[in-house]
């Protein structure tokens, strides 16, 4: 199967004939897609969209979506690792929050054992502040977290999540002492963005989409984007281009069980490569807001790698893991 | 009035027929799963997200406000009906309602629960037309400090659900914030009380504690005293619907829960039970029958149903004029109207107000053909009551594992379940009151945390709770609630005056 | 544990006394247990020491009301239904656990709890419970996609 494949997956689909062959062979594919989390979450919703491109493409025959909520996917990650050894039909989502998940939770399952895929989308964070703060951009806010980190409370996601650490990284990047942080984790994302527009806190953060409207209609000032200085725009100004060294984004990807053969983990790349370039994941990705990091093989491997060994540096260092 | 001409055009939306089936089928499928402990509306709208994409939003967004009010309104009739309530808003519904079914008034008890829906929900959504630009604004200022304040008013009250001791109602609710415990501490991100169990980790889930509590409890208790006393049900005693009484007794609770529940409800972190459990306590402690309250007092249904539904109306509050999400059901309609790249907020009202007075106009609707479907089927649901009592309590245990593993498909969730249910079969057993155990587990967690945020922010110091006015105020009201029970019995004569 | 209606001491009275007592002590060693600290907050220590020390009072409390025979008075106890729902729910869990989906577990259920009240009609209720399965998971699996734990009996459908 995997020879077709590689003999026929480069060329185009313009051949009617042969895009027909084609699809009926990788129809074969019958997947499962585990969304580490319940439904209505961002894990659920890439599984359930993954789901909708790969059958209407017609990548694979059917998509089983299943849900194994808990503990920030710690509970997903085991039964991926512990019941579907050697399955190269199960495909698992995750995202940054999972590398640092595992870690606070001390899981005894490690992303080591799985057997990476692909990456599929990222979400920069954007810092913000109430549009009456005396603070105007990133500069401002790394002095006044320099001059005291109790006195600059940030409001975000739970502790040890994307939020804490992009802020641990900020005061760190900006000279100031990282463990004295004042991070206070607020459980949903509407509770946090409410104690902001309400001046209860310096400083709000938290992935763009949270704030964009807020944003938009003035009642936040939007202090900058975790991009690189490259990606920078006039209304989505980046942090580091303001010369404050911070760069990260919460990513999800798509992992596989562990002890895969080289050939079944091929397959799975395969599928993801064509999923991602079908016009199907693309309308999503346009109508989700979602921002498309496509990476795979090799290069996700590696990325997946210097996260976890940059998270447990950062955890450590805010004192949520003790090393 | 500008908000009448645009509630006129919304109207015009709402009214359209594909628009109508579409809020028929929400409200169907929300009272479907309302029903079903889990699963809810927020998981439902969920699932719907994908095949609702191809819809117009129009009337996909009008399908979901009609799960919303629908879930709202099911969880109430099992709480009345089989004393298993379907979401943790219904909890204080069950406490006399389903008193109320098995006295054979299970008929008003639906009644005034589905009228007083209507009647909450109707006033409710009126304030979220011409209030909730005002409201909001009041919401928004609300922080940790006021936040832990409301939940001491909160506290005081639940001495209304205590029973006759002291000791053992204050024991009941400890054993609830023991069990409030459990899970990762959402400031520090360290578990507590899991013993390294990773199911543990999420926190006690409400549903699970209380179908635990009162339909196993409940159902194994009855087994083991059937040698005893032979349970009888008649589903009907006396008149099937509300009589000229209970109308009487029912429209002042459904106005003071209204005003408890759409406020509350309101608050970015207010949520639907707290304004319940007030207006349960408010209620028992207004009532002119009091030796009715814990036999089945039909204020005691009334007041809490209208908070329930009123809050429901709350959150819509925040999620429109602002974009934020409250509650699980709301985050997941901000997901439905992020699919068709609408952000609600202050800028939506005037990109799309077709669309935003759309869906308040069919809240209205929505609200009135609940009351139109339930109505009539209050009679073929009581019913329920007359199938043969092993059937309908191996029913119960269907539903409440069915309803568990749906929400979560994992066997330590139906352990717990299993656990909650010995626990409330010996608590009924001792006589301890089972209804703190619940409002500890949900009280608990909320008032630590955000103490715990309060004092983050002020570095330490306790005087903001005295600083901020709303707090002072929650605070002074909380201490009055405290002692004027002893003041009253000290003064016994003025209560004749009240009366 | 039979009715006692004398003021005599409550044996069943003293053991939640010490259960309550057992719990406050649990929940102080697993206080002890946490290592981070918040900065700023009171931290996640104070909530734990007021539970603790609260299930401890009450332990005295219900203790006290032991000792005077305060509990209530209590029936004599039939534990067979106890045990036939019990056993229903561990059949239940045990067969999710192993992999067996819920359908069958479902179906005992209902047939144990159905026997519990009285009902001498095993298969029937066994396949009562059984439809009553399938129209649930036809219902939640199929129309909502929800995941339900499958089994061999899940997969024919």
């Amino acid at each position: 199967m995997s020879q077709l494949r590689k003999s026929l997956w480069r060329g185009a689909l313009a051949a009617a004939a042969v895009a027909g062959f084609v699809t009926s062979a990788a129809a074969q594919m019958e997947l499962k897609i585990m969304a580490p989390a319940a439904p209505g979450g961002g894990w659920d919703q890439t599984a359930r969209s993954m789901q909708q491109a790969l059958t209407q493409s017609g990548i694979a025959k059917s998509v089983q979506v299943t849900n194994v909520p808990g503990a920030g996917g710690s509970i997903g990650i085991a039964q991926l690792v512990n019941n579907s050894k050697g399955d190269g039909n199960q495909l698992m989502v995750m995202g940054y929050v999972m590398v640092g998940a595992l870690l606070t939770n001390k899981s005894p399952i490690t992303l080591e054992q799985t057997t990476p895929i692909a990456r599929l989308t990222a979400e920069y964070e954007a810092i913000v502040v109430p549009a009456d703060s005396p603070i105007k951009d990133a500069k401002q806010l790394a002095a006044a977290l320099k001059a005291d980190p109790a006195k600059v409370t940030w409001a975000g996601g739970s502790a040890g999540g994307v939020d804490h650490i992009a802020a641990a990284l900020f005061a760190k990047a900006a000279g100031a002492d990282a463990t004295k942080i004042n991070y206070i984790p607020f459980s949903g994302g509407g509770e946090a963005l409410a104690a902001i527009l309400g001046g209860k806190v310096t400083a709000g953060i938290s992935g763009y989409g949270e704030f964009e409207s807020q944003i938009k209609a003035g009642k936040l000032r939007l202090i900058g984007l975790t991009t690189p200085a490259d990606k920078a725009t006039a209304d989505k100004p980046s942090i580091k281009a303001q010369g404050v060294d911070l760069e990260i984004a919460n990513w999800r990807a798509v992992v596989a069980p562990p002890g895969l053969s080289a050939d079944q983990t091929k397959a799975l790349t395969d599928a993801m490569d064509k999923m991602a370039k079908s016009k199907e994941w693309q309308e999503i990705l346009k109508t989700k807001g979602w921002e498309d990091s496509y990476v795979s093989g090799d290069a996700f491997a590696k990325i997946l790698a210097d996260e976890q060994a940059r998270t447990k540096e950062v955890l450590t260092s805010v004192g949520l893991v003790k090393s | 009035m500008e908000a009448f001409f645009s509630l006129a055009s919304g109207l015009s939306v709402a009214i359209q027929p594909m628009n109508l089936l579409f809020a028929l089928i929400g409200v169907l499928l929300g009272t479907a799963v309302g029903v079903l402990p889990g699963i809810g509306p927020a998981l439902t709208v969920a699932l719907l997200l994908p095949i609702t994409f191809k819809l117009d939003p129009a009337g996909s967004i009008i399908m979901f406000a009609g799960i919303y009010y629908g879930g709202m309104y099911g969880g109430s009739t099992t709480a009345i009906l089989i004393n298993t309530p379907g979401e943790s808003a219904s909890m204080a519904t069950a406490l006399e309602g389903n008193l109320m079914a098995k006295a054979g008034r299970g008929g008003p008890a639906l009644a005034t629960a589905a009228i007083g829906s209507f009647v909450a929900g109707t006033i409710a959504t009126l304030g979220l037309t011409f209030l909730a630009p005002y409201l909001v604004d009041i919401a928004v200022s609300f922080g940790p400090e006021d936040y832990f304040a409301l939940m001491c008013v909160a506290f005081v009250t639940v001495s209304a659900t205590f029973g006759d001791s002291p000791v053992r109602g204050l024991t009941s609710l400890f054993i609830g914030l023991m069990l409030g415990l459990v899970g990762i501490d959402i400031l520090s991100g360290q578990s507590r009380l899991s013993f390294g169990v990773p199911e543990l980790y999420d926190n006690i889930e409400v549903t699970t504690l209380a179908v635990g509590l009162f339909a196993v409890g409940e159902a194994l208790y009855v087994a083991s005293r059937r040698h005893i006393v032979e349970e009888k049900l008649e589903p009907v005693r006396g008149s099937l619907w509300m009589t000229k009484e209970d109308w009487k007794r029912s429209w002042k609770p459904w106005l003071r829960g209204t005003l408890y529940g759409f406020p509350i409800g309101a608050l970015p972190a207010g949520g639907a039970e707290i304004p319940t459990f007030l207006s349960y306590s408010t209620e028992k402690r207004l009532t002119k029958y009091p030796d009715q309250f814990g036999k089945g007092a039909i204020e005691g249904v009334a007041g809490p149903e209208a908070a329930n539904n009123a809050s429901a109306a709350g959150t819509l509050v925040p999620l429109l004029t602002l974009g934020l999400p409250t509650s699980a059901t709301a985050a997941m309609m901000l997901a439905g109207f992020q699919q068709y790249g609408l952000n609600p907020g202050p800028l939506l009202f005037a990109e799309r107000p077709d669309l935003v007075w759309g869906l308040i106009a069919s809240l209205f609707i929505a609200n009135a053909m609940l009351l139109v479907l339930n109505l009539p089927l209050v009679g073929l649901w009581v019913r329920l009551l007359a199938i043969p009592q092993p059937w309908l309590y191996a029913g119960i245990l269907v539903f409440a594992t069915i309803g568990t593993i749906a929400a979560n498909p994992s066997p330590v969730e139906l352990i717990m379940l299993a656990v909650f249910g010995v626990l409330g079969f010996l608590m009924r057993r001792f006589d301890f009151p089972i209804a703190p155990v619940v409002v500890g587990l949900i009280l608990g967690p909320v008032a630590e945390s955000q103490l715990r945020r309060a004092l983050s922010i002020s570095l330490g110091d306790p005087m903001v709770l005295l600083q901020s006015p709303i707090s002072a105020t929650l605070l002074a009201i909380a201490l009055i609630a405290l002692i004027l029970p002893f003041v009253m019995k000290g003064l016994g004569r003025f209560k004749a005056v009240e009366d | 544990m039979t009715t006692n209606p004398q003021r005599r001491i409550d044996v069943a009275g003293l053991a939640i006394a010490l259960l309550l007592l057992v719990l406050a002590g649990v929940v102080w060693w697993d206080m002890t247990k946490l290592q981070i600290l918040s900065p700023y907050d009171l931290g996640p220590k104070v909530m734990p020491i007021i539970v603790s020390i609260g299930l401890a009072v009450l332990g005295l409390g219900n203790a006290i009301s032991a000792f005077r025979g305060d509990l209530p008075e209590r029936d004599s106890l039939d534990w067979k239904p106890i045990i036939l729902i019990l056993g229903g729910l561990a059949i239940l869990i045990a067969l999710i656990s192993l992999g067996w989906g819920f359908m069958i577990g479902t179906a005992i259920l209902f047939a144990t709890t159905s026997a519990a009240f009285g009902r001498r009609a095993f298969v029937v209720d066994l396949l009562i419970g059984a439809g009553l399965a399938v129209f649930i998971y036809l219902l939640l699996g199929k129309l909502l996609t929800l995941s339900l734990p499958a089994g061999p009996l899940e997969n024919l459908f």
